[in-house]
């Protein structure tokens, strides 16, 4: 979730450098020692894609003059595969052809660097182009994060759900959807002020994470109203886990307002086999959110989940 | 191609991290210059090629511009040969003239 990516910004980037030259791997070891980076490397293409798959580096440093597998074709090949497609790279070339040049813009490479080296110019280079993958990576990750709550934001969800939809279908897996709203919020607000509400969000939406699993995608979806989707989470799980976070966040004890508590109700749908699935998955949030509905409607503080088909409703409730 | 500065690459043996560099170039020195005979006495032209063209990229950075235009001017000669040809006799003084100018780094005497 949130905090994992978050950490990836603190430690020393990893730098690959594929290049068949001995002399190359020494001598940019040796003069990019001082950078603050974690420097590894691989002789030739098809085993630097191997460990650029493996070991996600920040930035490579890709020789274009190798035998068997060139750079051109090595860059084509992390040009094409989603898992390394979005790391930078720095082309390093004895040839300063504008030709090979554009070759390699072309594919892809942010950056391209003539031997011999000149180190102030390559140093800088990596710098800037670190700087610049760090600062890409932040952004794509505020564009999928809500900035009150750190769970992910409404686009994200819409985006994430489809995917897990098909998924489940496609493998036949369970799957559920919890839709979370919290109970007279606007209470909150009107009695406490704003500051406080943002609290109870921010507050909520802490345990939501830590009662959720790595798997499970919980987002914002807007106001005070959050929603979970569970792959792999036939409805009673679903009903387990949305009721351990109902039971959690009603103990809550709030430093602004320590004699009001706060409750929320979930309305959980969840299909056991994903390729019995016959609604939209618009449709199936829709019918979360009924359940939501009745679950305010008997009385807050309670869960209300059912099977996609519409069967075997749960209820689990205060007291 | 634009010709290397060389002060761009004067490294000081005084200081540990270059002193490190020029030794660690110096001994593998002794390899290239056999593998460079080998190829040109097998008409091995492309490993004649890619000895060269690394160091031509590597050796100034190790503070020996001299031994990488040397290479770079074979390496060049290399690419302007008809494809055809299979021996390496055309360019035997200059791969001469390279094995010497190594030999006389590896060996402070001469």
């Amino acid at each position: 979730m949130a905090d994992e990516i978050n950490n990836s910004f603190d430690s020393t980037p990893v730098v690959l450098l594929i290049d068949d030259s001995k002399f190359v791997h020494r001598i940019l070891g040796a003069r990019l020692r001082s950078e603050s980076i974690s420097l590894i490397g691989e002789p030739d293409g098809k085993a630097g894609y191997e460990r650029a798959v493996a070991d996600q580096p920040e930035l490579i440093l890709l020789d274009l003059d190798m035998p068997v597998m060139d750079g051109y074709e090595t860059l084509r090949v992390l040009k094409e595969d989603p898992k390394t497609r979005d790391i930078p790279v720095i082309v390093l070339s004895g040839m300063d052809s504008s030709q090979d040049k554009v070759m390699a813009f072309d594919l892809g490479a942010v950056d391209f660097v003539t031997k011999p080296f000149e180190l102030t110019e390559l140093r800088a280079r990596v710098r800037s182009s670190l700087k610049m993958s760090t600062l890409l990576r932040m952004l794509a990750q505020k564009a999928k994060i809500d900035g009150l709550s750190g769970l992910y934001n409404r686009a994200y969800f819409d985006e994430r759900l489809q995917e897990e939809y098909d998924r489940a279908i496609r493998h036949g897996h369970s799957m559920s959807i919890a839709m979370i709203d919290l109970d007279e919020f606007k209470s909150i607000n009107d009695t406490y002020g704003h500051p406080a509400g943002d609290m109870v969000i921010s507050g909520i939406a802490s345990v939501i994470q830590q009662e959720c699993r790595s798997i499970d995608v919980a987002c914002r979806y807007g106001g005070e109203e959050f929603v979970l989707i569970m792959p792999e989470t036939n409805p009673e799980q679903a009903f387990t886990l949305c009721n351990r976070i109902r039971e959690r966040c009603a103990q809550m004890s709030w430093s602004q307002h320590p004699n009001r508590a706060v409750t929320l109700s979930v309305g959980v749908v969840g299909a056991d086999d994903g390729s019995t699935i016959s609604c939209t998955p618009q449709a199936w949030v829709e019918m979360s959110d009924r359940n939501l509905y009745q679950a305010k409607q008997s009385g807050r503080n309670r869960v209300i989940a059912s099977s996609v088909d519409g069967t075997s409703i749960q209820v689990a409730k205060a007291g | 191609m634009t010709a290397p500065d060389p002060n761009a690459y004067s490294l000081d043996i005084n200081d540990p991290e270059d002193a490190e560099l020029i030794e660690y170039f110096l001994g593998e020195l002794p390899d290239r210059v056999q593998a460079i005979a080998t190829a040109v006495s097998s008409n091995d032209i492309d490993e004649l090629k890619r000895i060269t063209h690394q160091l031509k990229g590597a050796a100034p950075g190790f503070g020996f511009p001299a031994i990488g235009s040397a290479a770079g001017e074979i390496e060049g000669q290399i690419r302007d040969l008809d494809e055809t040809v299979e021996s390496c006799d055309s360019i035997r003084a200059q791969v001469d003239g390279l094995i010497s100018l190594c030999q006389s780094y590896i060996s402070p005497s001469s």
